[in-house]
């Protein structure tokens, strides 16, 4: 009679075969990977420009939805990344919120700054083309006033603007939005303490702020998650094909980066992170000071909780520093980016928030 | 240990304190190394890329990781900024425009386009005026 020697080390058959199996499994979901890379469309929603400034340009979302509202609706995204995020996909879109409810949405496409365009500045941004953004919507609509809404650094442009122009903001939603500097919660303002980042010296050298420079930064405030937990959670649902839609399609948006003109960003740096100037009331543009103050319209400031980029108490104090008596705050569960693409916010966050700007706009006759 | 003694080895610091970090989450999470559930192995890994996230971000923050990226950033600078002086002779030699003059031609055009809104904005005020006067 023999006996099988078996080593204590040594893998049992059965899990060896359902390794390979799911090894097998992943390796013939490749044709599906490249096909869904091949595939990938971002943008859910057809545009077409109706105005053009330098190399920005102001887009018309287009729909079969009856206008309902004579209040135009125009979203800031940051000059940081392009703005599709807000329309990524079907289902992942909150423009079509707003473009189902019946509302004429817009939204600015700020181009990709040239090493030409290293000079312009906060004052050129805000003073600028937004504001001639806004006249052309105006003048196009015929109403005095438009809803605003502005996501992240667009957000802080746009309190900025309605600072300066109240008359012209009917409503004003801040997404994510910055606008105190003071807490070290997220590890940006850390990073761009003057003590270790010297601006001026970087904007004189560079010109722009570059886009892998940006890029990188931001990999860099979650490199477990970007770097390595991203692609294991890849691997794992590579057989998936709607995951697959939704990874490129988020991959497309997070490798599209673009430069931030120099001066612009040098301000931003420098009166805002490192001077924290706006809500203390110290922020001059074009020789005019930014007092939040003098905003009295409606608010709808949208927090998110888990925000890494953004957190809270960046956000919070706006509401506090304006004279609006009509404001409100709305803390979600959800992160930066979560806030326009999560399905959370899509199923829970986005209907509430058009609930609450149909209240407060002029209907249609 | 008194607050006050020191580490033996102080380089393996970082590590220690990760590996606490880890096996506090793990604990926390009621995790039984002799008792692994099915999805043991899910909740080992999210610990570990927990505790991983949570000793980056500490990391990131400390005073050696941003004195570390203050010298990187200089140094790359300084070099960006001989690579551009460099070029900017060599283009200057061969009687080519550089980055440096573009950018006074931009420079001078914003000069002159500020010059002329100024312009435009006071004959906007006189215009006014006039109209105020002539009771249009």
């Amino acid at each position: 009679m023999t006996t099988a020697t078996a080593f204590p080390w040594s893998i049992p058959g059965d899990m060896f075969a359902g390794q390979w199996q799911a090894l097998m499994g992943k390796m013939s979901a490749m044709p599906k990977v490249l096909n869904a890379i091949q595939k990938v469309r971002v943008g859910a929603t057809p545009t077409h420009t109706i105005y053009r400034d330098d190399g920005i340009r102001l887009l018309q979302y287009e729909s079969d939805v009856e206008k309902q509202f004579k209040t135009p609706f125009l979203v800031v995204f940051a000059l940081v990344n392009r703005p599709y995020i807000l329309d990524l996909r079907p289902g992942k879109s909150v423009v079509s919120h707003f473009v189902n409810r019946g509302f004429d949405v817009y939204n600015i496409d700020w181009g990709i700054p040239s090493d030409g365009d290293r000079h312009l500045s906060l004052e050129d941004y805000v003073s600028g083309y937004l504001d001639r953004v806004i006249d052309q919507i105006r003048e196009r609509t015929g109403v005095e006033q438009i809803n605003l809404m502005g996501y992240c650094m667009g957000g802080s442009m746009s309190a900025m603007y309605t600072a300066l122009k109240p008359e012209k903001i009917k409503n004003l939603i801040l997404l994510a939005a910055p606008v105190d500097w003071s807490s070290r919660d997220s590890l940006l303002s850390v990073w761009a303490d003057e003590k270790y980042f010297d601006v001026d010296r970087m904007i004189e050298v560079c010109g722009n702020a570059p886009a892998n420079w940006l890029q990188g930064s931001f990999l860099l405030l979650k490199p477990v998650q970007n770097l390595l937990e991203k692609y294991v959670n890849f691997y794992e649902n590579m057989e998936d094909e709607k995951f697959l839609e939704d990874f490129f399609a988020m991959e497309t948006w997070l490798n599209d980066n673009i430069p931030v003109a120099g001066e612009t960003f040098r301000q931003f740096v420098k009166y805002c992170f490192q001077k924290n100037m706006l809500i203390e009331g110290k922020l001059e543009i074009g020789g005019q000071r930014v007092d939040l103050k003098r905003i009295e319209c409606p608010i709808l400031n949208l927090v998110a909780q888990n925000d890494h980029l953004v957190p809270p108490a960046q956000s919070l104090p706006f509401n506090a520093a304006v004279s609006s008596s009509d404001r409100k705050t709305i803390n979600f569960p959800a992160g930066h980016i979560g806030m326009a693409v999560g399905s959370r916010a899509h199923r829970d966050l986005w209907p509430k928030v058009c609930d609450w700007l149909q209240e407060r706009s002029v209907p249609l006759a | 240990m008194p607050d006050d003694a020191k580490s033996p080895f102080p380089a393996a610091d970082p590590f220690t304190a990760f590996w606490g970090e880890f096996m506090t989450r793990m604990t926390s999470m009621g995790f039984q190394p002799p008792q692994p559930g099915a999805d043991a192995m899910q909740q080992m890994r999210r610990a570990f890329f927990d505790a991983m996230a949570q000793y980056a971000d500490n990391f990131m923050r400390s005073e050696a990781f941003l004195g570390a990226m203050k010298q990187s950033m200089d140094s790359a600078l300084a070099w960006q900024q001989s690579m551009n002086q460099f070029l900017q002779k060599g283009l200057s030699t061969a009687q080519m425009p550089s980055r440096a003059d573009t950018d006074h031609i931009v420079q001078l055009m914003r000069g002159l386009e500020d010059r002329l809104l100024g312009r435009v904005a006071i004959l906007e005020t006189r215009m006014d005026s006039i109209e105020k006067r002539l009771g249009k």
